[in-house]
């Protein structure tokens, strides 16, 4: 083990130290938090040998930059980016290997996608709460990652002796998600709210929706035709899934984030689906949505073989890396 | 705690990893009562794949896994749960102590900028209102947003209603009403409760590994102390006076 440390020379406009968060918490009151594209946060720590669960830098808008004052082995995901090191282009999606004192930029395409993530092979020197590196602004834990700040991290890689110009040292099957210029469609399961509102299912069928700017982790606020409930019945708070489509009192589609709390009494029409939860975190100010109706069981085979996709990179990253001699990967598979 | 008397359970699907737990009864006490003996039972005999509980007052949201269970199995889990499940605190070792915790508030105009329109609410005084309050037991039904802890047994007239209008940002350690239950503002932040006091302790702690020293089924107590006396305790984070077993 080494420290190596990264020198943080730009951040964008929300760089924070994420994973894919606290566990066994939400009893207690504090939402799970982590992530809001958790697919390719698990996919950015599987890319460079860590545990998907490891820590690693979320960055929404702007541009991250940082030079490493070692070589260390890195990966950037989730939306499309343009990376370069030293200036050069890198690819996303893959491990790529920086040597010492080059600088990494990455830029995403807030037109894209929101947020892109960065994983570095080790594990960073951060503050967690209740077990997670995962920032909560409302309990003031912020996680923030600073323009001038260091993020230290211990690692074992020690760099592989390789030349310009020889071809990459990996080829991994990496689930690479589809970021499409048109609407995006969600899936969505149904919930009790589509009884309680007569037409609802068909107004969400066939509209499309916009993210407005008022979204936030807690929730994306989404511009459409909605429908309310006829009876004013009082609904008592309760606990929501991530991913619930809520209709408040105003004429706004509401689908909740990883740091939603209970909800306050307002009609649930359906729950996305898990496997099109890591898209939505990814949805930003103007972009469009649609929503599809699907049973809970196709909903759960797309999940399983997103996971499955996810399990085969885990196990071909780990083999890899095994074979270059880092036991790290290895030991956590299992 | 006492031991709520339930037969049936609800449960219902939400979404394609999670349902809804709530106990059809008429009578509200029942339901509210029923539901928290219901996690308790159900979270001390936790099936597999079970990610985690989320409480609301008439319900209980449980989360998991579905590559590592299926509705079925937690659905099924949770009605033998309900039926035949002890209750975690008939066994001995079970569960942990119950924590009593008697908590300095300073009830003064500044602090307690509702208590005024409760005390009209109530016809009552203000300080009939406060000597209410200190006379209740309270015990921790659940942890709220932020861990805030959510309390039952407030003994006055009647419910108190919430605030029409939100406030947007009350301080930390700001004691806050509404029906018959208390909760205690962690951080700053808003709130529909209705604000009547504020304790110089330190409610929630993330520096701490555990930010709370307490948990569902600790008891409370409020203590009326003035702010000279509030000023004197050098109060710091928030610890139980005692543990009874």
């Amino acid at each position: 083990m080494k420290t190596v440390a990264l020198d943080i020379t730009s951040t964008g406009w929300v760089t924070t130290f994420q994973d894919l968060g606290r566990r066994d918490t939400e009893r207690r009151g504090v939402p799970t938090g982590g992530a809001a594209d958790q697919h390719s946060a698990a996919v950015a720590n599987l890319l460079v040998g860590n545990p998907r669960g490891a820590a690693l830098i979320e960055n929404l808008g702007g541009e991250l930059a940082f030079v490493p004052d070692a070589d260390v082995l890195l990966a950037v995901t989730g939306a499309p980016a343009r990376v370069t090191v030293a200036g050069s282009p890198a690819d996303g999606w893959s491990p790529l290997v920086v040597p010492a004192g080059h600088e990494v930029r990455v830029r995403g395409d807030m037109d894209q996608g929101t947020r892109t993530y960065l994983a570095v092979n080790g594990t960073p020197r951060t503050k967690t709460l209740l077990g997670s590196a995962a920032p909560d602004a409302r309990m003031g834990f912020g996680q923030a990652v600073t323009r001038g700040s260091r993020v230290l991290l211990e690692t074992e890689f020690r760099g592989f002796r390789r030349r310009l110009f020889e071809p990459p040292l990996f080829r991994l099957p990496v689930p690479v998600p589809r970021f499409d210029a048109g609407p995006w469609d969600i899936d969505v399961v149904a919930g009790h709210g589509v009884q309680a509102i007569a037409g609802i299912r068909e107004v969400i069928e066939e509209a499309t929706y916009v993210v407005t700017p008022r979204s936030n982790h807690v929730g994306l606020r989404l511009d459409g035709p909605v429908l309310h409930p006829d009876t004013d019945t009082e609904i008592v708070s309760h606990g929501v899934p991530i991913g619930a489509l809520q209709i408040p009192h105003a004429d706004e589609l509401i689908v909740l984030g990883r740091y939603r709390s209970l909800t306050a009494g307002y009609p649930i029409v359906g729950v996305a689906s898990r496997a099109s939860l890591p898209l939505l975190g990814q949805a930003g100010p103007g972009r469009r949505l649609r929503f599809r109706w699907i049973d809970r069981e196709a909903s759960l085979r797309r999940f399983a073989r997103r996971e499955a996709e996810v399990r085969a990179l885990g196990y071909a990253a780990a083999e890899a890396f095994g074979a270059l001699g880092f036991m790290e990967p290895l030991r956590h598979m299992n | 705690m006492t031991t709520a008397q339930y037969g049936a359970i609800t449960v219902e699907p939400f979404g394609d990893s999670a349902v809804m737990v709530t106990i059809p009864h008429a009578d509200q006490a029942i339901r509210r009562a029923g539901i928290v003996a219901f996690r308790d039972r159900f979270l001390a005999h936790r099936p597999h794949g079970v990610l985690d509980v989320v409480s609301g007052l008439e319900s209980l949201l449980i989360e998991f896994d579905p590559m590592q269970t299926a509705l079925e199995h937690v659905e099924y889990a949770a009605r033998l749960v309900a039926r035949w499940a002890p209750s975690p605190t008939d066994g001995p070792a079970r569960r942990r102590a119950v924590r009593t915790f008697a908590i300095p508030v300073v009830f003064d105009d500044d602090s307690g900028p509702d208590m005024a329109s409760v005390a009209e609410e109530l016809g009552m005084a203000p300080a009939d209102v406060v000597e209410a309050i200190a006379e209740s037991t309270f015990t921790i039904a659940l942890l709220g947003a932020a861990m805030a802890p959510m309390m039952d047994g407030l003994k006055v007239p009647g419910p108190v209603r919430r605030r029409a209008e939100p406030r947007t940002d009350v301080a930390p350690g700001a004691i806050m009403i509404a029906g018959t239950n208390a909760i205690i503002q962690p951080f700053p932040g808003p709130t529909g409760w209705r604000v009547v006091g504020r304790t110089p302790h330190t409610i929630v702690d993330i520096s701490r590994p555990d930010p709370v020293s307490f948990g569902t089924g600790d008891i409370v107590r409020f203590v009326p102390v003035t702010r000279d006396e509030a000023c004197a305790l050098d109060a710091g984070f928030l610890l139980p006076t005692e543990e009874a077993v």
